[in-house]
């Protein structure tokens, strides 16, 4: 094989060290330091950026958790405030009615004291008149006037009877 | 036939000498400059846009740098890097060779044994030098895995030796042996490329078989669409049965082509394995015992 003919040895070593040593040295000088750097630059701006995206979404969630709870302590709020409103209109309509009911009972009962009352007392009306009347009428028939305590009795009576007769009627 | 190792061989074009050494200019020379150069342009090229978003120099720049950090950070850890300049340096330098070795009329220089020798005694009395520096003579225990007995020293001391003294010469031996075999190959698929012979056939014979085989190509879709899978099996032992009646330098041909692209692989596999074995002899070197010291 050709690759061991040893006159190209010394040569091939030779240049082989210096080539490398050149490169090695180019690249260590001018070549590494700035793609290395760009890479370090672009890490350094990736990491910060995803920091950054980080922060600001935590701080977007603790807004939105804020807000949540505002909102919902609102609604709850407007909840307690319409439930409120709704008992206290239903309490009043029932103190309301149960007080309409109540004096228009009231009113009723009063109504039929009164007309009760007036009865009786045109019922007495009109039998103190018709007795006096009937004495008028018995002392004009009879010409002659009755000893008034006995007849009054009398006639009293004889009214009494009457009523009793229509009250029986009427019930 | 032309000998296939004629790609290996060396003339030189200009005599010089250095202090009465032989250092005379030949094709393996050139291409070693012809790398450097190439290697350092790019490089540098790629270094000087410092894009924040890069462009595609950029881009590969980064990505080979990416790919070196991580094989030191994988088998040596952060006090490897101090090696990236030595370990990139190094396998740029052979991926180039291999590569450029690829163009045809160029020269593979790390298909000489004395090149990748140079890099692998280069690269393993580095590792010996790092470790006597970083361990002094507890260094030594090298040769004595962890956690083996004392009895069994007698036999670990010389296995352990004879690994230790492997290293550079599987180091050397593997790239150049990949590089001469994948070279060897092409240079004997292009030597049958030319000197193949022919099958004899009076040419009215090959021009009426070209024909038909024009013919063939054009029915392709028809004969498979009358004969189904046969017809298409048919078609695909008739194709290269005529092609080599017609002219059989086809075949090294469309090999030398697949051939050519295998090398291609193995270009970037043996400079990865170059790169990678010397950071791991560079580790060992570093941390005596493996995990035991990296975890401090």
């Amino acid at each position: 094989m050709p690759q061991f003919d040893t006159t190209f040895f010394s040569s091939l070593i030779f240049w082989e060290i210096v080539s490398f040593a050149a490169l090695f040295w180019i690249l260590y000088k001018f070549a590494f330091p700035p793609i290395l750097e760009a890479l370090e630059t672009r890490e350094r701006k990736i990491r910060d950026s995803l920091e950054q995206a980080e922060r600001h979404r935590a701080e977007a969630e603790r807004k939105m958790q804020e807000y949540e709870a505002k909102l919902s302590a609102a609604s709850r709020d407007a909840e307690a405030v319409l439930a409120r409103a709704k008992d206290r209109a239903q309490r009043l309509l029932e103190e309301n009615e149960q007080r309409l009911l109540a004096e228009s009972e009231r009113i009723k009962a009063d109504a039929a004291r009164d007309i009760e009352h007036e009865r009786r007392k045109a019922i007495q009306e009109i039998r103190s008149q018709t007795t006096d009347l009937a004495l008028l009428v018995a002392e004009q028939v009879v010409g002659r006037s009755l000893s008034d305590a006995d007849h009054r009795r009398l006639a009293d009576e004889a009214l009494q009877a009457v009523a009793d007769a229509y009250e029986e009627r009427r019930s | 036939m032309e000998n296939p190792l004629h790609p290996f061989e060396l003339h030189p074009f200009v005599h010089l000498s250095l202090l009465g050494v032989d250092i005379s200019l030949n094709k393996a020379v050139l291409m070693m400059w012809v790398v450097v150069a190439l290697v350092a342009g790019l490089l540098i090229a790629a270094g000087t846009s410092r894009r924040l978003v890069p462009r595609k120099l950029q881009s590969l720049a980064e990505l080979l740098v990416e790919f070196i950090r991580g094989m030191i950070l994988d088998t040596m850890g952060r006090e490897g890097m101090r090696f990236f300049p030595f370990v990139s340096t190094l396998f740029v330098f052979i991926l180039f060779c291999n590569l450029l070795g690829l163009v045809p009329g160029s020269f593979t220089v790390t298909s000489q044994i004395v090149v990748t020798a140079v890099f692998a005694l280069f690269v393993y009395s580095m590792s010996i030098v790092v470790g006597f520096s970083l361990h002094g003579v507890k260094f030594l225990g090298i040769l004595v895995p962890s956690g083996t007995p004392a009895w069994m020293l007698p036999l670990m001391i010389p296995i352990e030796l004879v690994s230790q003294l492997a290293r550079p010469l599987s180091l050397a031996v593997r790239l150049f042996a990949n590089m001469t075999a994948g070279h060897t190959v092409l240079a004997v698929l292009f030597g049958m490329l030319v000197s193949m012979p022919f099958i004899p056939a009076p040419l009215a014979v090959k021009v009426g078989l070209f024909f038909v085989l024009v013919v063939l190509i054009v029915m392709r879709r028809r004969i498979v669409a009358s004969a189904g899978i046969v017809g298409l099996i048919l078609w695909w032992c008739l194709i290269p049965v005529l092609l080599s009646i017609i002219w059989i330098r086809w075949l090294p041909f469309v090999v030398s082509i697949a051939i050519n692209g295998l090398e291609v692989f193995i270009a970037f596999i043996q400079a990865y394995i170059f790169s990678i074995l010397t950071c791991v002899y560079l580790g060992d070197a570093i941390h005596l015992h493996g995990h035991e010291e990296r975890a401090h």
